[in-house]
């Protein structure tokens, strides 16, 4: 390893393990003593890592409050430092984090407002794609649309959360006191996708869950309102198939149509 | 991973790239997402706009739209935080190969970075991290400025930090430094006027000192931002206003080097438009008032 490597390599650890080994090959300025200069590395690097994690889970922050919220910064940055260039994708992580490491895992509201999260923020900087209109699909003969088969909006994504953290977030956002935490007996099927530039989510019905997850798989209409019928109500699942299919058409959630 | 495999063809022939030195493009401001609206609807006096690279650097939206709006109207420059130009991990191709795919799409009058690098051994730290101003960093850095300008395809251009440590193996001045490497890589200098103010402070020189040390030819940008002043050290932070011992320095700066694209650089505590417009043509002002009729 050359000396400028080693240095480097020292230098990182003395920011990311408070190793002090660096401060032998640096100096003391004129008015102030090494220690305090490369503390400002130190602690920008904790701050900034943090404000960019406040930035991309605003809701978060605001549930648990500056101090929780920190706290619970300072643990993730430890635990998964960034290893992309693009700090954008420091916060890619957080979910998992908060679902799988003690004690946020035993609050797995944590883990879910954080999801519903990164999906919204997902969302905003997604891939650009077309949008369907009721007119492409009504430009298929009637006879053909049970072969018709959809493509989701690249920005559409689902997830399954198992706590109340959508009424959260919704209370929060509107700035108001929100629901105390609660497991569901059932999971709640969210769809998060982008209408022209604002990501947004709903609840999904769980055979409209269903079908949107084989559709999203290409299982052609006229098997999906099959799919619908075992749910309930089999002499109206084509019709309610259709209602789904144009509920999400004219949400901007489909890309394309095929047969 | 075989970097030469990398590069186009022609440019592992042709050795360091030369071009044509960056046009002026006036007095201008760092785009951010608070003023997007009052830009697009306004079309405030500013004469160009520089773009933080890897905020475009997504799969698309609002951001990316909102910077080909602007982009039809103003002209843009590219500035990145992440280049890491003098790490010495190896190169991030997938990171360059992203510029590049923003830099085609946004085609900036040029593309910028820090002299500094991010991180090692897979991780990176965010900051605009200090080097040693030896010999092994300076050839280091000039083989990594050849290969990114070559991969590319544009010569880039460089700013000098705001430090805080120096290491006590340095065997040349920053300024030294900097002059060296835009000569042998044939890379361009962007001037921040604080960030040497702060540099100067925080070292105990004289900023002159540093001023007159660089070329006067390679330098193609100021950044004009504010600071933190801690009482023993200064504190690069870029949420307040132009302090007026920087606007001394941007004085001085203009004499040595005479017409160069200017800009106000915020990045925290965003102001109102109208606040750093006012900024922005103090800029305008004060070149004109130092260089006459030259500086338009």
């Amino acid at each position: 390893m050359s000396d400028f490597a080693r240095q480097q390599a020292d230098f990182q650890r003395g920011i990311l393990a408070a190793d002090d080994s660096v401060l032998a090959e640096i100096l003391d300025s004129p008015k102030e003593k090494r220690e305090t200069l490369f503390g400002v590395y130190r602690y920008a690097y904790g701050s900034r890592l943090i404000e960019a994690l406040r930035n991309d889970h605003e809701l978060l922050h605001a549930y648990l409050g500056d101090e929780m919220f920190d706290e619970m910064g300072h643990a993730y940055v430890k635990a998964r430092p960034s290893e992309n260039p693009n700090m954008r994708w420091f916060s890619q992580g957080l979910p998992d984090f908060l679902r799988s490491c003690a004690p946020y895992s035993d609050h797995p509201v944590l883990a879910d407002l954080a999801a519903l999260e990164k999906a919204l923020n997902d969302a905003f900087d997604g891939r650009d794609g077309a949008v369907l209109t009721l007119a492409d699909v009504a430009a298929f003969e009637p006879e053909i649309w049970k072969d018709l088969t959809f493509t989701a909006h690249p920005t559409a994504a689902r997830l399954d959360l198992v706590t109340n953290a959508p009424a959260i977030w919704r209370a929060l956002k509107a700035d108001e006191t929100p629901p105390d935490a609660a497991m569901l007996d059932e999971p709640t099927r969210i769809l998060v996708w982008r209408q022209d530039n604002t990501p947004l989510f709903r609840e999904l019905p769980p055979d409209e869950a269903m079908m949107w997850d084989e559709a999203a798989r290409g299982v052609p209409f006229g098997v999906l309102c099959s799919m619908l019928a075992t749910y309930d109500d089999p002499d109206n699942a084509a019709a309610r198939g259709a209602g789904y299919l144009h509920g999400w058409v004219t949400g901007g959630c489909l890309s394309g149509v095929s047969t | 991973m075989n970097v030469a495999s990398r590069l186009p063809e022609t440019s592992r022939k042709d050795g360091p790239r030369q071009s044509a030195k960056p046009p002026f493009l006036g007095f201008g401001l760092g785009l951010r997402h608070q003023h997007y609206d009052e830009i697009l609807s306004g079309n405030p006096p500013i004469d160009w706009f520089e773009v933080i690279s890897e905020n475009y650097m997504v799969p698309g939206g609002q951001p990316l739209r909102t910077l080909d709006n602007i982009r039809a109207r103003y002209p843009v420059v590219m500035h990145g935080v992440s280049l890491s130009i003098a790490s010495t991990a190896p190169p991030n191709f997938e990171y360059l190969q992203a510029l590049k795919d923003l830099a085609h799409r946004v085609e900036p009058k040029w593309v910028s970075d820090h002299l500094c690098w991010t991180g090692v051994h897979g991780k990176n730290l965010h900051d605009l991290l200090p080097i040693p101003y030896t010999q092994e960093a300076l050839d280091h850095v000039v083989s990594r400025v050849q290969l990114v300008q070559d991969f590319l395809g544009r010569a880039i251009v460089l700013e000098n930090v705001s430090t805080y440590v120096q290491f006590n193996n340095s065997e040349m001045t920053e300024w030294e430094f900097l002059s060296e490497l835009s000569r042998r890589a044939g890379c361009w200098l962007l001037f921040d006027v604080n960030n040497v103010y702060v540099s100067a402070f925080n070292h105990g020189y004289d900023p002159l000192t540093f001023l007159s040390g660089i070329p006067a030819d390679r330098v193609v940008q100021f950044h004009m931002a504010g600071h933190s002043h801690m009482g023993t050290h200064i504190i690069d932070t870029h949420d307040h206003p132009v302090c007026e011992d920087v606007w001394e320095l941007y004085a001085a700066a203009l004499k040595r080097f005479g017409r160069v694209s200017t800009m106000i650089e915020r990045d925290d505590n965003i102001p109102p438009l109208d606040e750093l417009i006012v900024e922005v043509n103090r800029t305008r002002a004060m070149a004109e008032q130092v260089l006459g009729p030259a500086a338009r």
